[in-house]
């Protein structure tokens, strides 16, 4: 695999600092804009969901003149100039919902990955790099957990921990340990045989310095990547669990328990009321996907494994 | 065929510890979950001394870590235990419905295979034109699509709107499903019993929850399908074959997609975790009588010896498949020793 | 992609004109509920009690629809002056399905096996009956523990109390499918037996031969079990089905009964949904912030957003239907009176900068899925007044329950479906000493449990008016619970369909229901 790499991949996996790393990255996007056009725009696509999903989320005001929780509207209207994603049972604004309902699931998915990243980086990368027993258990232990469907898991531990924010977001956050754990892992064992590593160590580097200094800067690249792709996934399971009722309690608007309250009024014909919601899931698990893949195909082809 | 063999043991003994980590990862955590399942199950008239003693008869009031040896011991005896809900074993209920959940995933396979291998050879065929791209958008979309929302619209439309397709369970009121049902399997059974209306109705209630599920998932194998084709459209193999004048459909379709194809068998091993997760939410969509429902009923009732056995049942499932999927590899990829 | 289309078309067509139920005395009848364990000395829910309600029968019944008790298996009965020994007379010459002859010692052994075997609801025999006594081959004692006015009702409402063959029925274990009972099948002695069972899929009952009352118009009757009510809504809207009961979705009802192709009832119920205090430990020990929740509500305005209008306001806990029943919380508090209840908050100490916060509990699937909804209008109600801010709270039934015994929720949703119907089990459950306990609320009063004691040995129907007259005014100051609303029950049935009749005692009575 190696011998595929280009040069400017190898040359930024030596030594690392922010701002080699920045202007390698540069380069690199400017370099690969003609010869990746596709994959161009699906990063500035993704990019530009993304962007304005942010924006939404923090100034949701700007976007909705109605409370999500208002039941002022009239019920079960369809979309309007009054209500332009019409209204839900209990007269809700289906658009303040699905405006201020950004604010959950990117909440929960955000720091789900986050959380997970945290937990999952480190163990990967002592158990990549002690490489003892410890690192069979635990290699067996994350392997088990990941080779098991996570949604299934998500759903213990959703069921576990009880309704709630903190609750959710810690379901979620399990089911991606062992993603990062195995990356990080694969890639540490890796970097460990490297020629600088190999290197540092016969120059007498603690091994603390070799790991810190060495082989973690290298691996959080890639790792930057997959919190991208992880965020768009953490959508997705947030919103399954939401879905079935294991996410949130009332009050709280969030996507997918509006779809299963839309899910109800099915046989009526209230289309708007599953409609939306689900659209906003997709385009912003579209827009995290679509990110990370444009800067997983332009920077490291190699990725795509994993 | 030994190497075979003991490749086989091996693979099988490995799964023992993946199905312990599990197993003990799921006890915990549900003897961790607040809830107790003695009071759910029983009225709110129920006096302390009938709770004391269903809770004694059921064990548990013992130390959780005496619970866990003395469910491994049962488990040692392949005994699954008793649900607490209901007056059953524990397999009773997963067995009943597991049948349900293969015949909706392995249709859900069938259909993102069909929809996947063939749009996968035609944006690799077609690689950097407007198809390819719009190919690839749809593998990208489908892949954020949730399941169970793409299952809403279609009912909406198929079902509610245009009046096409039943929209919930697995086969009509008006069929009897008691006069056909040995298996489970409905579609083996009412083919069995000859009884053709009621196949009919059988399929036609599978169209929309397979359809859902296999299009979701259709899109990773456009992209697997897209990969390996491009590397196979470039090895020499088929640019010898090209060169001896074959025509060109026949290069792709035959040759270069024969060996396209290994890799993708892999990577249903590897998705049928994903699948799985998919049908849980597509049985809840579309009230499919399987053993995601079936878990979600029972999470609700803090019914332990059940859901723990579901897990194990989703375990085994998933690791008999990936074995499979090793077994099948070996045998149509030559190079692979085992 | 065409040519799916058209085959499946083509398919929907077969299907359609295939294999409809056109036979005028077989019923098709579609619930969304469950039934548990085939044994009324275990079976605790009112769909299960149905049909041991038609293939059994009481020493005592009710007329269908209605509340009035009349004889059953007994043709007559009485009771001592005290009220604490009630004797019924047999019918003669009964015999169940497998042969075994009807008489008194087969009640005796029946009421003792329930008993004996201590299931969820053996404390409806436990609490009640001291012993029974066979008097003669037709004659039946039943000594109470002491005087039960109500207790007519109970032999006729509740299943524990129904003879059961000795042949068949184990004596020492519950049983949970008809496959376990010896020989097989269900025998009673009521209109119908059961001939099929499948869990969860449908049971199929046929006419009883031997029934001593008058044979039943419809001879089968299949009861089809749907996974939620949007399926069973479109079942009964596409004809697959003759009756539709419990549960629909409100939207369905709406739009069912507005498209007017299905006879349509609507009828109080005796379902009940109420908000309980902790009246322990809690913030809500303070009994004025109890009064300012019961101000606060308005129920006409979650009946129309969460129910579209379908239920039916309650103002005490004793509901519309049942004898006795009052409005004290209507002429008392009103709805939504922000007023009232900001009066309460302030001279609780409460004010706009330190509002009243607390938590509100709900469980999202237990009482259907419109809870949560319910939950969210009643916050919103709740928060019409800046000195109260509350959290919305869920956890699922089982945990539930276990936070509520162990006082870990102040204010909380429930619900409830009578054991019996009599006043007496919608306010002594919640508001005497010990059914209080059961349900979370912790309320006790030694003048309370006085005045139910009272009712409850009383036979002297003025004696029990005043009492439940006292009780429904003392609950508007005491607030040991604020009644929400009270649960229609809603059947749509064909137009062919007639004498579905489902009155408060929630029995469904197969045998007086015909088909054109």
């Amino acid at each position: 695999m190696a011998e595929n790499m280009k040069p400017t991949e190898v040359e930024s996996r030596r030594l690392w600092s922010p701002a080699g790393a920045l202007s390698s990255a540069i380069g690199a996007f400017s370099r690969s804009a003609k010869r990746y056009r596709m994959e161009w725009w699906i990063l500035v696509a993704g990019l530009l969901i993304v962007a304005l999903i942010l924006f939404m989320t923090f100034f949701p005001g700007l976007f909705s003149a109605y409370s999500p929780n208002s039941q002022d509207g009239p019920q079960l209207k369809a979309p309007s100039p009054g209500h332009i994603m019409g209204t839900d049972n209990l007269g809700r604004d289906v658009w303040a919902r699905v405006v201020y309902g950004s604010q959950t699931i990117l909440g929960v998915a955000i720091s789900a990955s986050l959380l997970s990243a945290i937990v999952g980086i480190p163990l990967g990368l002592i158990s990549g790099f002690a490489g003892n027993w410890a690192d069979k258990v635990l290699s067996l232990v994350m392997d088990s957990i990941y080779s098991f469907p996570g949604l299934i898991l998500a759903i213990a531990f959703a069921a576990m921990l009880g309704p709630g924010v903190v609750n959710i977001t810690l379901a979620v956050a399990v089911v991606y340990v062992p993603k990062y754990f195995r990356l990080v892992r694969g890639q540490t064992l890796q970097i460990k045989e490297e020629p600088y590593v190999e290197a540092a160590k016969a120059i007498g580097a603690k091994r603390s310095t070799t790991l810190f200094r060495y082989v973690f800067p290298n691996v959080i690249a890639t790792v930057v990547v997959v919190f991208s792709l992880n965020i768009a996934d953490a959508i997705m399971t947030e919103a399954a669990l939401s879905f079935i009722g294991l996410g949130l309690p009332a009050g709280i608007p969030d996507w997918g328990m509006d779809l299963s309250m839309g899910k109800k009024f099915l046989p009526s014909g209230t289309w708007w009321m599953i409609t939306f919601p689900g659209l906003a899931i997709m385009l912003l698990a579209l827009g995290f996907t679509m990110l990370g893949e444009g800067l997983a195909e332009i920077l490291n082809p190699r990725l795509q494994e994993y | 065929m030994k190497r075979i063999l003991n490749y086989l043991i091996a693979r099988i003994l490995l799964t023992i510890p993946m199905l312990f980590i599990l197993l003990t990862l799921v006890f915990v955590v549900l003897r961790v979950m607040p809830g107790d399942p003695v009071s759910s199950m029983l009225g709110g008239h129920a006096p302390q001394a009938v709770i004391d003693a269903k809770r004694e008869a059921l064990g548990l009031n013992k130390p959780i870590f005496f619970q866990y040896l003395d469910y491994l011991g049962q488990l040692a005896r392949l005994d699954l235990g008793e649900s607490m809900n209901f007056k059953e074993k524990v397999s009773t209920p997963i067995l009943q419905k597991l049948p349900a959940t293969i015949e909706l995933t392995l249709a859900g396979i069938i259909v993102a295979l069909g929809i996947g291998i063939p749009l996968g050879v035609r944006s690799a065929r077609l690689r950097r034109t407007w198809q390819d791209s719009v190919i690839r958008f749809f593998a990208n979309i489908t892949y954020c699509i949730p399941v169970y929302w793409m299952g809403l619209m279609f009912q909406m439309l198929f079902g509610v709107f245009l009046n096409l397709f039943p929209i919930a369970g697995r086969v009509g009121t008006r069929v009897d499903s008691s006069e056909f049902d040995r298996t489970g399997f409905y579609i083996i059974d009412t083919l069995l019993k000859g009884n053709f209306t009621a196949f009919g109705d059988v399929m036609y209630h599978l169209v929309l929850p397979a359809v859902t599920l296999g299009l979701t998932l259709s899109g990773v194998f456009i992209r697997m399908t897209r990969a390996n084709m491009l590397d196979s459209l470039k090895s020499d193999f088929v640019l010898a074959t090209r060169a001896r004048g074959v025509a060109e459909n026949r290069v792709v379709y035959t040759h270069a997609l024969k060996n396209a194809l290994i890799p993708v068998v892999t990577m249903l091993g590897l998705e049928f975790a994903a699948l799985l997760a998919g049908a849980i939410l597509t049985e809840t969509t579309f009230s499919w009588p399987g053993m995601g429902r079936l878990l979600l009923e029972r999470i609700y009732n803090r019914d332990y010896p059940v859901i723990q056995g579901i897990i194990i049942f989703y375990a085994l499932f998933v690791s008999v498949v990936s074995l499979l999927v090793d077994i099948i590899y070996a045998v149509i990829d030559p190079r692979v020793k085992l | 992609m065409k040519r799916i289309l058209i085959l499946a078309l083509g398919l929907a067509m077969v299907i359609a004109g295939a294999g409809v139920f056109a036979q005028a005395n077989t019923l098709v009848y579609g619930t969304t509920d469950k039934v548990t364990d085939m044994d009324p000395a275990s079976a605790y829910d009112f769909h299960t009690w149905e049909i041991f309600q038609n293939i059994n029968k009481g020493l005592l019944t009710y007329t269908p629809g209605t509340t009035e008790v009349i004889p059953g298996l007994a043709e007559s009965y009485s009771s001592n002056a005290k009220g604490d020994e009630f004797t019924f007379k047999l019918r003669k010459g009964l015999k169940f399905t497998d042969g075994t002859a009807f008489d008194a010692s087969v009640v005796k052994w029946s009421v003792d096996r329930v008993a004996a075997l201590k299931g969820d609801p053996s404390w409806l025999v436990t609490d009640f009956v001291k012993e029974v006594v066979v008097v003669d081959q037709y004659t039946v004692k039943f000594v109470l523990n002491g005087p039960i006015a109500y207790f007519p009702t109970i032999v006729a409402g509740t299943p524990v109390y129904f003879p059961l063959s000795p042949k068949v029925y184990p004596v020492d274990r519950i049983v949970k499918e008809p496959a376990e009972l010896e020989g097989g099948a269900l025998v009673g002695l009521g209109p119908y037996k059961v001939t099929s069972f499948k869990r969860d899929e449908e049971v199929i009952l046929e006419a009883n031969p031997g029934y001593y009352g008058k044979a039943p118009a419809i001879k089968k009757v299949i009861i089809k079990y749907f996974a939620d009510a949007t399926t069973l809504r479109l079942a009964i809207e596409k004809g697959d089905i003759d009756v539709a009961f419990k549960t629909l979705n409100p939207s369905d009802i709406t739009d069912l009964a507005k498209a007017g192709k299905l006879s349509y009832s609507k009828l109080p119920g005796p379902f009940i949904r109420y908000l309980a205090f902790n009246t322990d430990v809690s913030d809500f020990k303070d009994k004025r912030l109890r009064q300012a929740v019961a101000a606060l509500v308005n129920r006409p305005d979650f009946n129309q957003k969460v129910f579209l209008g379908q239920n039916a306001p309650l103002y005490s806990m004793v509901p519309q239907g049942m004898i006795y029943a009052g409005t004290d919380f209507k002429t008392v508090y009103g709805d939504g009176n922000v007023a009232a209840a900001e009066k309460l908050l302030k001279a609780a100490g409460y004010s706009a900068a330190k509002p009243f916060e607390f938590d509100l509990w709900y469980s999202p699937s237990h009482y259907g899925d419109t809870e949560a909804n319910l939950a969210e209008v009643v916050k919103v109600q709740l928060e019409k007044t800046s000195l109260i801010k509350v959290t919305l709270k869920n956890a699922e039934w089982a945990t539930y329950k276990t936070q509520w015994k162990n006082k870990q929720m102040g204010v909380f949703f429930l619900g409830w479906y009578p054991d019996y119907i009599d006043p007496d089990n919608y306010t002594a459950a919640f508001a005497g000493t010990s059914g209080s306990i059961g349900m979370g609320i912790f309320f006790s009063s030694k003048e309370w449990d006085a005045l139910f004691e009272k009712e409850q040995t009383s036979i002297d129907a003025k004696v029990r008016a005043d009492v439940f007259a006292k009780v429904q005014k003392m609950w508007t100051d005491e607030v040991p619970t604020v009644p929400l609303f009270q649960g229609n029950l809603n059947i749509f049935t064909q137009k062919n369909v007639s004498g579905v009749k489902i009155g408060p005692t929630l029995i469904f009575n197969y045998d007086v229901v015909s088909k054109k």
